[in-house]
């Protein structure tokens, strides 16, 4: 059962009087439990592919849908309802709540979606065990390295239990060693969990750890998956 | 913990993240409120005080006169005073919230000394009535007068120093009579007294009833009988009960009605000013927060992207607003408190020509302020009120922000 699919998805990006195709009828499904990259130069698309699967804009024309919802034509809050309930994200800069300890960042998504305080501590202490950050719970961000910031980042993306996890750059700002801790938490947790991850990155070593590689080329699919068997 | 709870917990620890802009704003807030607290104290503390004074040094809660008698022209026929005096005052002292009952004479005159002659008011009084207390503790030289003393007064010690004259002197009294002549009498000035109110202190002297009504041939009559109620709510049903035909029965709101409609008019501008300081305040605080909404764009973009609603986002915004006007407005009142109780005690002087040019005014050359509750909860509420109106502006705005464009921050 796919967990997304884009059909003939458009976006256009109008600035001033020019405008920019960033997806030019881009169909793409993705099933459940996948762990999969979307590869390309600047300006291929893939991060304008990443914003429509985690329904944080909407396409100017084609349909994303989402264990089995259209999803083009909810509301902004009927997005938001979705987002927090179903998808999970990983940004290259981290992105955590620098006022929030890591064990606060991972609840917030929980408390957001009104899980009750004794299922949300278990499920934050076992997430933060599980990317091996349970004792430093209690730090914040400006306290815990980058590699930590983003293992507790993949922490909250999977708090609420999400279909799908979408991580745009994820290693960007991490040394060698750290984005391959990073991706082999992931990796492991997609394993676990069923929950399908997507990844837009230039980094070959994020690569080289997809099961399918989705290649993309001013707006368009070129290569709608190479299957390997994964790092 | 619930999510709004949570909120809070952000709001809070947000105001933390730029402690010199949050303690700016804070002191912006502080001194706001304390500026308004100190101006409404020290308007309540003059209005109060001058017409406190007015009641207890002239006019008393309520004064029965006779029906055609003018206060400006003091006229001395018998037709324009009241007599049957002993059963007038005998049946108002029963009447339920009189405190005291003061009969008075006036009469203008003129005090001649050998380099000068100055205008004075010449009223007649029960010297040991209890309204003239204030005149007795106010004594500042020489001795009071008794009641049978026929050739003594007392003399404002403001008017005494301008003529260079004290306890003991002798002074030449030019009073208007009855019959519409002027008498001459010679009088020993037994003391000198000080109200702190200037116009009264530079224009009034004191006799005895019955002497004051030998020399302006009054008979037993006399101008008014002044009474004192347990308080200023009481006036309104004493005069009632006091109203029959022949008499004019007026309460002290009809005796310093022009007063009163002043401080009205002054009020308006009051008002004004205190919205303008307010709204100076709510600006500072919306700039801060708009500020702040800009540098935190990109966390805004994460916290829409993780689900958070557009009027959650707006709630964490203004939870920050008003966390940060509580804060101070607590200092603020605390401040603003501590000014107004130093105040109160210690006044605040504004010097004799000032004070005695408000005619018709009672004001003292040393002001106090007068602590009210009711008007700091109103002031501090408004202050939150419109903090919070004012920083609708940048909440809206973060919530506003489309993660996509949010997230472009990063």
């Amino acid at each position: 059962m796919p967990a997304i699919e884009l059909e003939n998805v458009v976006k256009i990006y109008k600035i001033g009087e020019v405008e920019t195709r960033a997806l030019d009828g881009v169909s793409l499904r993705v099933d459940q439990g996948e762990f999969t990259t979307l590869v390309g130069p600047s300006g291929s698309g893939k991060t304008t592919m990443l914003q429509l699967m985690g329904c944080l804009d909407r396409p100017n024309s084609g349909t994303v849908i989402i264990n089995d919802q259209d999803v083009t034509r909810l509301s902004k809050n009927q997005r938001a309802d979705l987002r927090r309930e179903r998808i999970g994200f990983i940004f290259q800069f981290f992105a955590l709540v620098p006022v929030l300890t890591a064990y606060e960042n991972v609840e917030l998504p929980l408390l957001l979606n009104g899980v009750k305080p004794g299922a949300r501590k278990q499920r934050v202490l076992g997430l933060l065990d599980s990317v091996g950050l349970a004792p430093r719970a209690k730090h914040r961000p400006d306290q815990l390295s980058g590699g930590e910031q983003q293992r507790v980042a993949i922490a909250r993306a999977l708090a609420p239990q999400p279909l799908l996890v979408l991580a745009d750059e994820p290693t960007a700002n991490l040394d060698t060693e750290n984005g391959a801790q990073a991706m082999e938490i992931m990796q492991r947790l997609n394993q676990e969990t069923g929950t399908a991850f997507v990844f837009a990155t230039h980094d070959p070593r994020v690569v080289s750890y997809a099961r399918r590689v989705v290649k993309l080329q001013d707006g368009r699919i070129i290569d709608n998956g190479v299957q390997t068997s994964g790092a | 913990m619930t999510a709004f709870k949570k909120l809070w917990v952000i709001a809070y620890r947000d105001l933390g993240r730029n402690r010199r802009r949050s303690a700016l704003t804070l002191l912006a807030v502080a001194l706001g409120l304390a500026l308004l607290i100190l101006m409404s104290s020290y308007i309540a503390g003059v209005v109060d005080g001058s017409i406190s004074d007015s009641i207890l040094l002239s006019t008393g809660h309520v004064q029965v006169r006779s029906e055609t008698y003018q206060m400006e022209q003091a006229s001395l026929e018998w037709g324009d005073l009241l007599e049957d005096r002993g059963g007038l005052l005998a049946s108002a002292t029963q009447i339920k919230g009189v405190v005291t009952a003061a009969p008075v004479l006036w009469a203008r005159g003129y005090l001649t000394t050998a380099a000068e002659t100055v205008g004075v008011r010449v009223t007649g009084i029960d010297p040991d009535s209890d309204f003239h207390a204030p005149i007795r503790s106010g004594l500042v030289a020489g001795q009071y007068l008794a009641a049978g003393d026929r050739g003594g007064v007392l003399v404002g010690k403001k008017l005494a120093d301008s003529l260079g004259i004290g306890a003991g002197s002798k002074i030449s009294l030019l009073v208007g009579t009855s019959n519409g002549e002027i008498d001459e009498n010679v009088f020993t000035v037994r003391g000198t007294f000080s109200t702190g109110v200037l116009t009264y202190d530079e224009s009034t002297i004191y006799m005895p009833l019955a002497k004051a009504q030998a020399i302006t041939g009054a008979g037993d009559h006399i101008s008014a009988l002044i009474l004192l109620t347990e308080d200023a709510g009481t006036a309104a049903p004493v005069a009632a009960a006091l109203r029959a035909p022949g008499r004019n029965v007026v309460t002290w709101e009809d005796m310093n009605a022009l007063i009163l409609q002043g401080i009205g008019s002054a009020m308006s501008f009051y008002y004004l000013m205190y919205g303008i300081v307010i709204l100076v305040v709510a600006v500072i605080i919306a700039n801060t927060l708009l500020m702040s909404v800009f540098e935190r764009t990109r966390e805004l973009g994460i916290l829409a992207a993780l689900g958070m609603k557009a009027r959650q986002i707006t709630a964490m915004i203004l939870m920050e607003a008003g966390l940060l006007a509580l804060l101070g407005i607590l200092y603020g009142i605390i401040l603003g408190s501590l000014v107004v109780w130093y105040l109160s005690i210690n006044g605040i002087p504004i010097g004799d020509q000032i004070a005695s040019v408000a005619q018709g005014f009672a004001i003292r050359s040393v002001l106090y302020t007068k602590f009210v509750p009711a008007q700091i909860f109103g002031l501090s509420l408004a202050m939150l009120i419109i903090v919070l109106l004012g920083a609708l502006y940048p909440a809206r705005f973060a919530a506003r922000l489309e993660p996509v464009e949010a997230l472009h921050n990063l």
